[in-house]
């Protein structure tokens, strides 16, 4: 970049990091109102059957029960919680408030309201429900094989499509084919603080929602168009929340809490213990992927035809879009003359897949980037040296959007990554002996910048300066714990030159701010960041104009610094922005506030190339992570420190998605790991030193050049890890995640093969 | 049951159910609600305050069991408006992001410095082992503890 800058670049921390060291900032499980009421789920403990008949007579005699309902007294109305826009394509309404057929282990059947947290509960344990048992589907292969059981009434194959894109050329004995299977599973999303949801329902007959979600507005269309309410008679507010990473994107307890608000004309609150979130809200959705790849002798990509089938559990709710995303990213990593995709998106009676950190890209990225090693070993080739020849170049069109990848710098990732890492000293062209086996991994990634090439890609923002030239921001932003807030902030107090303090940007709220899609879809740096950027240029150009008329100087001979506007050449003469203000306001009657509306025009990519080295401990199968390299294509870095912070958190979230995490679905489709107890979350022992390497090159229209970070520093981190072990150990493992049962098996089919 | 203990330097005597958790007398009983639940079961440390010196879960202690303890809980690290420096150095080093488990992080952190005050990193880490972070990758919470100075480490009531 040809300009230092003064506030973008830098690290900031987080902007409520004083409130959270203290313990003082309110989430939702602290906040209490006055006369809110406790609700509790009763969650179905198996996995398919009918519910003939319940009873709920003594959990309403209990004292202190306000309320108990099932499916008998609640809105039939189907749903989906997946809805961002009224009439969304692909947002199936499978799903009702309470259900009266039970699909998954940990559907939702009753729901108890009552004065206090203990009798909730205890009258959860006094309903009593009949059931009649349904066969299990609890895989994609079941559900698709069964001819019978349906899990919804339209039959278990949710979805499914398939595109050819370019020409395909006969096979030459120039040739080789590649074909391998790899199988992704269910993960829990382990925000650290549980899904808890506050709604109340006023006597003006008006609904407010507390939320700790991705998107008020998907929040406000799904609750509202369910309770037939207006738009302007429902409030959601986005409040601070304990982590997300897509686990929050869907709206899940937001509309049965809404109900019961409405219900009872009283506040309530509904919390979810850690099981109740592993089991019931949502997970990663598990898929596998057969990809079959043409390869000339010389190491180039000649075709790719790839076959997702995606476990949508027993819910649609995004698992359309999930599927039909994961055919648009390889695309945007190599070069491929022709590309097929065919997907198939099944329902299961498992736990309910929705949006996960990366949406889809992570799933296919493992999968090519776990093939492009077995090629590279088939032709006898460099793993480098291979990607080299496929990988994009900078403003490659993406050959399945037909959109410029934009200065797409996965090469320099891949070059001076490697570099940095030492890799070809650590990669191992010969398997280690002996008990503990070292070995190296490196995996790309493409993934994206906003929804720009397949949906509305806009927001909106409206800056005002107060009158004593300071400025409040009002935006649709959620802050995730990503420094979203703090890098908005940063970049509008760039371009005003003003100190960040003297800005304040405010989060997502229906009634009071403007309309923002959400945080999801790597779209908040590039598209609001954008968004903040143009709206802070456009109030520049009116204060300017403000000063001109001031000073009596024409606006040419004006410049703004440090919070001030001066008169060129004059280091005599200027004026506060206080003044700016304030006279504006008083002597010509001015108001400096600017709406502005960002349409987004590109959607570039984002790129990673990771590193990493393992030791396998051969007796125990335990895999230890033992150092580590992410290289990014990140544009500009707006706070470097938070960047830093979103790749090292990716990596650690890749490790034990590679490693140890899954949710466990036995053949009865209970859950067999549904506490923290036994899904395991790497802690800082098992966590490796994190290495950055940040390309900087700008070229894309984000502000100041900035890309996306947060999802894609997660996306090749577990293709790192196991294409790492599948060097130290010569094997071929693509069966995630890397259990020491697994890794021990795969030795010893080594063995006897051997 | 009567139980006698101490809060943060503070004296309590309340009459409380046996089966009552550390954790909800403080968030629910004396409004400390920046101890966080995370798992309830003692494998997040969220909950993590200090007891007796030690760092403990406080989702896996009973009432009977803090009778005449002495508890520290992150309201407790703030003296006089002044931010601990523990507390200025996660903020100095990007160590805290959604701060969910920023408070039980911090907790440990404390009670590893209150007896160590020049930690490796091997014993950073050992000592936060049983708080969960999703969002850091712990690296900046690693570093943020390693450069407080010594000097700050004995909690004054």
């Amino acid at each position: 970049m040809d300009k230092d800058f003064k506030y973008v670049g830098h690290t900031f921390p987080i902007h409520d990091a004083p409130q959270k060291v203290r313990g003082s900032l309110g989430y939702l499980s602290d906040i209490k109102l006055p006369d809110m009421l406790y609700a509790k789920l009763l969650l179905s403990p198996i996995a398919h059957a009918l519910i003939t008949r319940i009873d709920t007579s003594k959990a309403e005699a209990l004292p202190g029960v306000m309320g108990v309902f099932t499916h008998l007294n609640t809105p039939s109305k189907t749903y989906s919680r997946y809805r961002i826009v009224p009439n969304q394509e692909f947002c199936l309404e499978d799903e009702r408030l309470l259900t009266d057929k039970v699909r998954f282990a940990g559907d939702r059947v009753a729901v108890v309201v009552a004065d206090s947290k203990e009798i909730a509960k205890q009258a959860i344990e006094l309903i009593q429900v009949e059931y009649k048992a349904l066969p299990v589907l609890s895989t994609p292969e079941k559900a698709l094989q069964e001819q019978v059981t349906r899990i919804h009434p339209e039959g278990n194959l949710l979805h499914e499509y398939e595109y050819k894109l370019g020409e395909q050329l006969p096979l030459t004995e120039d040739c080789v084919v590649v074909e391998t299977v790899t199988n992704t599973q269910k993960v829990h999303h382990a925000a650290m603080e549980t899904h808890v949801c506050l709604a109340d329902f006023d006597s003006s007959e008006k609904l407010t929602l507390w939320a700790a979600c991705q998107g008020v507005f998907g929040v406000r269309t799904i609750v509202a168009d369910l309770l037939e309410l207006s738009y302007n008679k429902v409030r959601v507010i986005k409040v601070p929340m304990g982590g997300s990473f897509g686990g929050r994107q869907e709206t899940i307890l937001e509309p049965l809490t809404a109900f019961l608000a409405k219900e009872l004309r009283r506040p309530v609150k509904l919390s979810l213990t850690r099981e109740e979130t592993i089991i019931s809200t949502m997970t990663r959705p598990a898929t596998t992927s057969r990809i079959r790849t043409k390869v000339t002798k010389e190491g180039f990509l000649a075709e790719c035809s790839v076959d997702t089938v995606l476990d949508a559990g027993a819910y649609a709710t995004s698992s359309i879009d999930n599927t039909y995303v994961m055919s648009k990213k390889i695309c945007k990593l190599y070069r491929i003359p022709y590309y097929e995709h065919s997907g198939k998106t099944v329902y299961t009676n498992t736990p309910v897949a929705g949006g996960a950190r990366g949406w889809g890209a992570p799933e296919i990225m493992t999968a090519i980037e776990i093939h492009m090693d077995e090629v590279a070993k088939r032709l006898g080739m460099d793993l480098i040296e291979f990607r080299l020849k496929n990988l994009v170049h900078p403003y490659d069109l993406d050959k399945t959007s037909q959109i410029s990848l934009g200065n797409a710098r996965v090469i320099d990732c891949l070059e001076k990554g490697a570099e940095a890492f030492g890799w070809g000293k650590r990669f191992k062209r010969e398997t280690d002996q002996g008990r503990f086996r070292r070995g190296a991994g490196l995996a790309c990634a493409a993934h994206k910048n906003g929804m720009y090439g397949g949906f509305p890609e806009h927001s909106t923002m409206t800056l005002k300066m107060n009158e004593d030239g300071s400025f409040i921001l009002n935006t649709g932003l959620h802050e995730l714990g990503c420094g979203t807030i703090t890098s908005i902030t940063q970049i509008a107090a760039e371009v005003l030159d003003i100190d960040p303090k003297y800005i304040s940007t405010l989060e997502a709220d229906t009634e009071c701010g403007p309309y923002d899609f959400g945080s999801y879809g790597s779209r908040v740096t590039y598209i609001c960041g954008a968004c903040a950027y143009e709206v802070a240029q456009l109030i520049k150009k009116r204060i300017l104009e403000c000063a001109s008329q001031i000073l009596q100087k024409p606006i040419q001979y004006l410049e703004d610094k440090d919070g001030r506007v001066w008169v060129s050449g004059d280091e005599q003469h200027s004026i506060s922005y206080r003044d700016i203000a304030t006279t504006a306001k008083i002597k010509h009657n001015t108001d400096i506030v600017i709406t502005h509306t960002y349409h987004g025009t590109s959607n570039p990519g984002a790129y990673a190339v990771h590193f990493a080295e393992v030791e396998v401990d051969t007796a125990t199968g335990r895999v230890r992570v033992t150092d580590y390299l992410a290289a990014h294509d990140i544009g500009k870095a707006i706070n470097p420190g938070m960047v830093e912070g979103q790749i090292q958190g990716g990596v650690q979230m890749g490790i034990g998605y590679a490693l140890y995490e899954e949710i466990r679905v036995g053949k009865d489709g209970s859950i067999l790991n549904s506490s923290l107890k036994n899904y395991h979350v790497l802690n800082a022992p098992d966590m490796p030193e994190v290495n950055i390497l940040l390309i900087e090159q700008g070229g894309d229209e984000g502000p100041y050049g900035a890309k996306s970070i947060g999802e894609i520093a997660f996306v090749p981190v577990a293709a790192a890890v196991v294409n790492a072990v599948n060097n130290a150990l010569g094997t071929s493992i693509s069966n995630m995640p890397l259990t020491p049962e697994k890794i021990l098996n795969a030795l010893g089919v080594k063995k006897h093969a051997n | 049951m009567q139980i006698e203990f101490k809060v943060n330097g503070k004296e309590h005597n309340m009459n409380v159910q046996p089966t009552i958790r550390l954790i909800d007398l403080l968030r629910e009983e004396l409004g400390l609600t920046g101890t966080k639940e995370g798992c309830g079961e003692g494998e997040c440390g969220s909950c993590t305050v200090i007891m007796n010196g030690k760092a403990v879960n406080s989702c896996l202690v009973l009432a009977p069991q803090i009778r005449g303890q002495e508890i520290f809980t992150i309201e407790a690290l703030e003296q006089d408006g002044q931010l601990s420096k523990i507390q200025q150095s996660f903020i100095n080093n990007s160590a805290v992001q959604c701060g969910y488990c920023t408070p039980g992080m911090l907790m440990s952190a404390k009670a590893l410095l209150m007896v160590n005050s020049h930690p490796s990193a091997k014993e950073i880490k050992t000592a936060i082992a049983g708080n969960l972070c999703r969002c850091t990758g712990y690296n900046k919470i690693v570093q943020a503890i390693q450069e407080v100075a010594v000097g700050d480490q004995k909690l004054e009531t």
